[in-house]
Order: structure tokens, then sequence, then C-alpha cells
């Protein structure tokens, strides 16, 4: 393989069964590919953790069916890489780009230690995220992690996170 | 006390309970929908079992339980469970009663062991990793 190949893709609704869907593919593939575990197992975290984060955190525009959510994953000769898109109220953007930017600067000791701090004293918010998703991707990707919040309307932004696995390191 | 016994499903995993025997098994896939629905009941049943059975038992103090892990996927979301449980156990431990926890990993499955040794270190407490 030398140039990039997208292996899945969705745009639309997102369902949990979805979610579902998507990652038994994956797995599929990477079998068929003879890849080892690990390098599964990584793929395997940084999906969940990114279509969780569209089901759970996606502010549905009604009538807008332009922004709605969207997965794409790739493979090339070096590495495995993940979009993930949903729309979100703008105003959540500073936050959510304050944690990324915080994960981007750590190193994979200084992700461990804040995993540690943030599962110890981490409540579970209804919609079921522990804030532990970002950080788990992160620490299974190993890269840093790439985002884009593209604005919309006066509300609301289109946001966009690319997660790379590399596949030198787990090969 | 009745056993806790849940059967596995697409996103949960399989929890055996058996306070006859001191084992307890929590093997499988985790990626509930609902998280909290899925595992607050363990927990319950677990602050159960330390009020009615241990608290209430003193020739259970000595009893040694063990706690078997073999986990294939949890999401972030039950790893923050997963530890509450273990937490639980905990408990028992600093009653005096003996735990014993095996973490089972598939051989070559570097994620599951890792996650292990970070759960086992958050507890500062020896887990028994186990390849299959």
């Amino acid at each position: 393989m030398t140039k990039r190949e997208n292996i899945l893709g969705h745009y639309g609704p997102l369902s949990y069964e979805e979610i579902g869907f998507l990652l038994n593919r994956m797995s599929a593939y990477v079998d068929k590919q003879g890849m080892n575990i690990t390098i599964k197992k990584k793929v395997y975290s940084a999906m969940v953790e990114s279509l969780e984060n569209v089901y759970k955190h996606q502010d549905i525009i009604n009538g807008d069916t332009e922004h709605q959510p969207r997965f794409s994953l790739y493979l090339d000769d070096n590495e495995f890489s993940m979009f993930s898109s949903n729309s979100i109220l703008t105003f959540k953007s500073t936050p959510l780009k304050e944690k990324l930017d915080r994960v981007n600067k750590l190193d994979k000791s200084g992700l461990k230690e804040l995993y540690k701090q943030t599962i110890l004293n981490a409540n579970v918010s209804p919609k079921g995220g522990a804030g532990l998703g970002i950080i788990n991707i992160a620490k299974v990707s190993e890269n840093k992690i790439n985002y884009t919040f593209e604005p919309i309307n006066s509300e609301y932004s289109y946001f966009t996170i690319n997660v790379v696995i590399s596949l030198n390191s787990t090969i | 006390m009745e056993p806790l016994y849940i059967e596995p499903t697409e996103f949960t995993p399989k929890v055996s309970f058996d306070p006859e025997s001191s084992i307890f098994e929590i093997s499988g896939f985790s990626r509930p929908e609902n998280v909290i629905g899925f595992y607050r009941p363990i927990l319950k049943w677990l602050e159960e079992y330390n009020e009615k059975v241990l608290s209430q038992n003193i020739k259970f103090e000595k009893s040694l339980l063990t706690i078997n892990m073999k986990m294939t996927y949890f999401n972030s979301a039950s790893s923050k469970f997963l530890l509450d449980v273990l937490l639980e156990f905990m408990k028992f431990h600093s009653k005096g009663n003996k735990v014993e926890i095996n973490w089972y990993f598939e051989d070559g499955d570097d994620e599951i062991l890792e996650s292990g040794e970070e759960i086992a270190d958050m507890l500062g407490y020896t887990f028994n990793f186990i390849p299959y």
C-alpha cells in the first residue's frame, strides 16, 4: 500500500448500535490485514472514545443536514488516521480547546498522571462521561490530537478531531 | 446472601459474584450505553455484601476473596467504575480479609495489561497478571 486508503466512512445520525457496527468493520479489516492485537486495540480504543464523544456531546441543529456526525478512518504505510466531526454549541468550544491543548502538551508519563488524577476524582455525568475520553485518546495515539472548530452560524460550530495512530511502534 | 450473576451482552461484561466460594469475576467487554445503570447495582451489591456478610461474620475475616478480572476491552467510563468496584474490595482488605486480584490478559494485548498495571498502581495493590 503506498497511498492513503479510506477504510471506513459514516455520515449522518449516529446511534449506539452504529458505533458497534463501525467497530466490527474496523476489527474485521485489521484482522484480515494480519495486524497485531496491540494496534487493533489502540485503533479500537481511539474509535470508541471518538465516536462516543460524538454520540454523547453533539448538539443537534434542527433541520440542518450539512453538519451531521461524520467519521472517516484512513490507512497508509505509516499510520491509521481517523476524523470525527459533530456540531457543537460554540460556547462549549473554549473548555474543549483548553482540554485538548493540555493533553497535547503532555508526554506519556504526563498523560498517565493526568488520567490517574482524573479517574480518582471523576464524577460520572448523566451522559456517562467521566472526563477521561480525550485523555485516553491521547494515551493510545501517542501523537498530538489535531482539531478544528468551523463556525456554522452565530450559535454552533462544527468540531472535528483527527487522531493518528502510528504503525511503526506497534508492528 | 444471594450471588450476583449478570449475563454478558454485546456491550456489557459477564459478572459472577459468589459469596459462597468467595470468587468474584468480571469478564468480557464493557461499553455500556448507560454505564451508571450497569455498574451502580454491582457497587450496591458489594456494599450489601460488606454490611451483611463481612461485617457480621468474624469467620469471614480470614477468608480469601479471589477477584478474577478477565476483560477483553473496556471504555474509559467503564474504567472509572471498574476502579470503584476494586476500591470496594480494598475496603474488605482493610478489614482484614485476604484479597487476591487476578488480572487476565490475552498474550500480546499490551493495552489490557497496561490498563491493569495502571489500576494496580492507583490502588497501591499488587495484582497477579496472568496471560492466556
